[in-house]
């Protein structure tokens, strides 16, 4: 669970370190390609590789959707209009998805039939086991590209001064959208394997998505990829926690009360940064 | 080389280029002096496709630049060295020289970077540093190198001895005058009158959003240049 947290809080923070804006319809917008995998499956009887990529791509599309609506229509220094014109757009999506798919709850594909196995004394679901290897192979795959490729040098440089990003030729706009892409696919591979956990699926998972990966990049700190990585960890094992020793009611409020310890003790996240000041100033701007 | 005719560049409805025509001529250096709020980055953002003029037309070698957005404009070989560096801080300075070649898509950019580290040696030693960390100087330093990593035929430098300790001046009016012996064409925004007068080949003083003058060191008695510079002229105050 903690690993599927951490690449929501990537995806999160990829649009946060490269726009300084909080976009509220990242966990919609991975909604949206969770019910389209769904769709294929109810339809088509489509195996797992095709909901994954259906998945994605659902995501994807939506992410570009709003990016265009929300962000690159909305001039910079409106960092407010862009977040609730992304709240607007959720409801949006929510409502959309809700007639398009009127019964509310459907069923999810499960990757497939898994037993529990130990791993160090430990019971593990396999399924988890899977979601952390997937995580792993993402988080160096997305390393190689920000450090090794142009276009990820192009992203750090828009996302630490879009100025002087232009001046040295760079495309902004088109980086934005392209990482806003990036980061809808992320959350789209996320959502796929939370959902093939939970096999079930409804459209508050958009809220949930959010909020989860929210709180994860929180925790881990504003704007760092290796935070979101560990605040992901860590709020997926307090969940469970939670929901083992309290029930299943305990699991959110504990998310919630593991974030306020957070923001009274160490609000720079786990990995606080010399650049974590920069970040929560700029989210206090928004 | 470059040639500014009538350009009139405006944030919203206050017009902060009324009209401004000048001219780079290839080899040279000229330099563009003038009271804080002249125009001076103003021009130098509306050359580099920054900002769009509202009027008047800009050609670099014999071709229309005017309005293309900056990317076109740095391929066509304008690089610009920007007001208060603007270098990357958290990236490292062997990274922020790849922005500078960002532009280009041959393979001998890092045979290039080389040939920086062998030109910027206070850069070389810190290559894995955080751009942010180093001295104002260095800072200076690393975006000429960034600038030059886009192999510029003309490049545009706007203020670079701001904030700058007198012996570092001397040096980057040093590198200077070695760019422009290796012939690349310079247009220099400065405040230092005197040290921007002996570099410069030709001269401009922007007041107001206008060119009041253009000619050769020598034209004018210095002090009536730093006169007008740093205070503008009497007819137009
Ligand atoms: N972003 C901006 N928005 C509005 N007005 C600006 C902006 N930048 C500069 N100006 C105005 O344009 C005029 C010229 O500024 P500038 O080109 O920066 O002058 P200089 O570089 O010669 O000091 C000034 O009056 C300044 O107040
Ligand atoms: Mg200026």
């Amino acid at each position: 669970m903690g690993s599927g947290y951490a690449l929501l809080a990537i995806g999160f923070t990829l649009i946060f370190g490269v726009l300084r804006r909080l976009n509220l319809s990242y966990g919609p917008s991975i909604m949206v390609g969770v019910f389209f995998g769904t769709f294929l499956f109810i339809q088509f009887q489509a195996g797992w590789y095709t909901v994954l990529v259906g998945t994605v791509l659902g995501a994807a599309i939506a992410g570009a959707y709003v990016e265009r609506l929300c962000f690159w229509a909305i001039k910079k220094g409106a960092a407010v209009a862009s977040m609730v014109s992304s709240f607007a757009v959720w409801m949006q999506l929510e409502e959309g998805v809700t007639i398009a798919f009127p019964d509310r709850t459907y069923e999810f594909p499960a990757l497939g039939d898994f037993e529990l196995i130990e791993l160090a004394g430990l019971s593990v679901r396999q399924e988890h086991v899977i979601m952390l290897g997937i995580a792993a192979i993402l988080v160096f795959a997305l390393h190689q590209l920000l450090y090794r490729t142009r276009f990820g040098l192009a992203v750090r440089a828009v996302s630490e001064d879009p100025n002087a990003a232009l001046f040295m030729g760079v495309n902004t706009g088109r980086v934005i959208f392209l990482a806003f892409i990036l980061a809808s696919a992320i959350g789209g591979i996320a959502g796929y394997f939370i959902m093939a956990t939970e096999e079930v699926i409804t459209p508050k998972f958009g809220l949930q998505a959010t909020f989860k990966g929210l709180i994860a990049m929180m925790l881990g700190g504003m704007g760092s990829v290796p935070g979101a990585i560990a605040g992901g960890l860590l709020l997926g094992v307090v969940e469970k926690q939670a929901e083992w020793y309290a029930g299943a009611v305990w699991r959110d409020i504990a998310a919630f009360m593991l974030l306020f310890a957070f923001l009274i003790v160490r609000p720079g996240g786990l990995l606080a940064q010399h650049t974590a000041a920069r970040d929560l100033a700029a989210l206090r701007r928004v | 080389m470059l040639e500014i005719a009538d350009i009139v560049t405006s944030y919203g409805k206050i017009e902060a280029l009324k009209g401004v025509s000048l001219s780079v001529a290839p080899g040279e250096i000229t330099c563009l002096l003038g009271p804080n709020g002249a125009g001076k980055t103003t021009t130098m953002m509306t050359v580099a496709g920054l900002l769009k003029p509202r009027r008047g037309s800009i050609t670099f070698e014999d071709r229309n630049i005017t309005g293309r957005d900056p990317g076109h404009i740095v391929r066509s070989g304008i690089a610009l060295v920007p007001e208060n560096r603007l270098v990357f801080p958290d990236m490292s300075v062997h990274d922020n020289l790849r922005t500078g070649a960002y532009s280009r898509s041959d393979n001998e950019i890092e045979d290039d970077i080389d040939r920086m580290f062998e030109r910027f040696p206070r850069l070389d030693e810190r290559q894995l540093q955080h751009a942010g960390t180093l001295s104002g100087g260095e800072q200076q330093m690393l975006a000429v190198a960034r600038a030059l990593m886009a192999r510029p035929k003309l490049l545009l430098m706007d203020e670079p001895s701001l904030g700058l300790a007198p012996m570092i001046v001397e040096e980057i009016f040093r590198i200077i005058r070695d760019l422009n012996a290796e012939g690349t064409s310079i247009f220099l925004v400065e405040q230092n009158v005197h040290q921007a007068l002996k570099v410069a080949h030709h001269f401009y003083l922007l007041e107001q959003g206008r060119v009041t003058f253009g000619g050769s060191p020598g034209d004018l008695e210095e002090d009536e240049v730093i006169q007008r510079a740093y205070l503008g002229s009497a007819e137009t105050t």
